[in-house]
């Protein structure tokens, strides 16, 4: 055998395990929409569940997950927005700029319980939230907050230096600065941050199961105690009844439902991502 | 009255500034208190156990707490889906990377980043659905949940992640290297595989590593096809056993918030911080190291 022929059985093997990757991960898709179709009959996203889930619609769980991704985002926009105007624009480089930087990657890194653990000592315990959608949006605020900050400071960092230079040639003071130019510029990394951040808020299990979620008895939360039925915790306790048939076939379509979530608000954030690349080559 | 910060390296700020600085001192505040609060909430259970709360072999929920079992099952399903991923994912890097054209290869990037994104409770509905039966059927086991297959599935499941990084590591190799081996004389895979791959060798070590942290920290996936048993596995993956994550998501809700047992779990938790910061930042090092 020669070196060409050796070549070519390489080539052919690592191409072969290439395709069959691209083709597990589409038979991932492909086993969502075939178990998860199924289940949807007219009504099931506008029915509340019925019978603890065996039957009914998944209305008051997908409300749930919304509602905890759009709080949580609402607590972490202004934290997100702040700290990275305040790292880009008042702050040198430096030790301090660089520990910022490196705790941002860590927070990213962290595992998601842990924001659960201590997200509910801190805010469900200490300032007495309890188990509560408060509690719940809190932590996942938190947990989101890297995939914000990143997301902005790439939007505001790749801002070419000659429109902050003009700026100040106008003599324009840096407040002015911010809100006439960086602000507006860097608007489509805003909403790629944000978006993305709803689709981490909304696929995330483990930080809220035990601290803000219910599986029954609450359809929509009434007080700022309540906790609130999700998509992801409906999930999660359907798919533990592994011996019924029903609950299964309830818990792939609310599956499907979740993934299809967080697919549009990815693709979305991509849209807004490359409109920003395209107006900063301009 | 003018405060001085040029130790910190701050510029002068005006009161708008100052919103900002409070914004940045919560973001800060969020970081070091998580941190803070896994040290302080485990003070009780390091108090009473000591170091045999990380040798201890026995979680009985009054009596004693040991992490071993949980501290081990995390290495070996870590260690588990790092052997399975390697090869697959860096075949498909290499490819993707050397020889797919550039439309091609963009799709499929685009395909690894949306599936990265797919939430855990999706793959441990498949896990439950058909990997452990599948796995209990084809190696004719007892009980399809085993630490291999939660390894297994954390294995698919981290495989985009992977494979992006690594693929952006070879990527980022210059062109004149690629044409320098070529003229002379090398092959295109001697130079994928001798000029390509050593100069990435940091970038993939980075993507790894920063896989390896996803892996360890994975909780409801791991929860649902682990088996949920506490015991020290030895070297057989075949039986049922428990990671740190799965144990507090299992367990969570029982303590919550009170007691000598959630304070364990806490001290669970920071085990468990401290050893995925430790990937991760070293896992930045690397990533930061090669992109120079």
């Amino acid at each position: 055998m020669n070196a060409i022929t050796a070549e070519k059985m390489v080539l052919a093997l690592i191409g072969g395990v290439t395709f069959l990757i691209v083709a597990l991960l589409f038979s991932i898709l492909g086993v969502m929409l075939a178990k998860g179709l199924p289940a949807m009959h007219s009504g099931f996203l506008f029915d509340a569940s019925r019978d603890f889930g065996r039957s009914g619609g998944i209305f008051y769980q997908l409300t749930g997950t919304l509602m905890l991704m759009a709080v949580a985002v609402l607590w972490s926009l202004p934290v997100a927005l702040g700290s990275v105007l305040f790292q880009t624009e008042y702050l040198g480089a430096g030790k301090f700029k660089n520990l910022l930087t490196q705790l941002t990657y860590i927070l990213n890194a962290t595992p998601t319980i842990l924001f659960g653990l201590v997200g509910y000592i801190f805010f469900g315990v200490y300032l007495d939230a309890g188990v509560s959608w408060v509690t719940g949006s809190l932590i996942l605020a938190v947990m989101i907050l890297p995939t914000l900050q990143v997301s902005i400071r790439e939007a505001v960092e790749a801002l070419p230096e000659k429109y902050r230079e003009t700026g100040m040639a106008l003599g324009l003071s840096r407040p002015t600065q911010i809100w006439r130019i960086i602000l507006p510029q860097s608007f489509y990394g805003m909403v790629t941050g944000v978006l993305l951040g709803l689709a981490r808020a909304a696929g995330e299990t483990a930080a809220i199961m035990f601290t803000a979620t219910t599986f029954s008895g609450i359809q929509f939360p009434q007080l700022f105690s309540d906790p609130v039925p999700t998509l992801q915790t409906h999930i999660l306790v359907l798919a533990q009844e592994a011996a019924n048939p029903e609950s299964i076939a309830q818990a792939w379509g609310a599956g499907l439902v979740l993934l299809g979530l967080v697919f549009l608000l990815t693709l979305a954030a991509w849209a807004f991502r490359t409109r920003m690349v395209m107006e900063s080559e301009l | 009255m003018k405060a001085d910060f040029s130790g910190l390296g701050i510029r002068h700020v005006e009161p708008v500034g100052w919103v900002f600085a409070v914004m940045n001192f919560i973001f800060l505040l969020c970081a070091v208190g998580l941190g803070l609060f896994l040290v302080v909430e485990s003070v009780p259970v390091l108090r009473s156990e000591g170091w045999g709360f990380w040798l201890g072999e026995n979680w009985w929920v009054g009596e004693t707490f040991g992490a071993l079992p949980m501290i081990c099952g995390s290495l070996i399903v870590t260690g588990l889906a790092i052997f399975l991923v390697l090869p697959v994912a860096l075949s498909g890097a290499l490819f993707t990377s050397e020889y797919l054209s550039s439309s091609i290869r963009r799709r499929v990037k685009g395909v690894m980043e949306l599936l990265a994104g797919v939430p855990g409770i999706i793959y441990g509905l498949l896990g439950v659905s058909f990997l452990t039966a599948g796995v209990k059927d084809v190696l004719n086991l007892l009980d399809g949940n085993t630490l291999f297959t939660a390894g297994f599935l954390l294995a698919i499941m981290i495989l985009p992640m992977v494979l992006t990084l690594s693929e952006d590591a070879l990527h980022s190799v210059p062109s004149e290297f690629r044409e320098a081996s070529e003229s002379l004389g090398l092959t295109k895979l001697q130079t994928a595989l001798r000029v390509v791959l050593p100069q990435s060798l940091p970038g993939i070590v980075g993507a790894v590593l920063l896989g390896v942290g996803r892996a360890m920290g994975e909780t409801i996936a791991v929860m649902l096809v682990i088996g949920s048993l506490d015991r020290v596995p030895g070297f057989n993956f075949f039986v049922s056993g428990q990671t740190i994550p799965s144990k507090l998501g299992r367990e969570a809700a029982e303590a919550l918030g009170s007691g000598l047992h959630w304070s364990a779990l806490m001290g669970l938790g920071l085990t468990l911080f401290v050893m995925v910061a430790v990937l991760t930042f070293s896992g930045n090092l690397f990533i930061k190291r090669s992109s120079q």
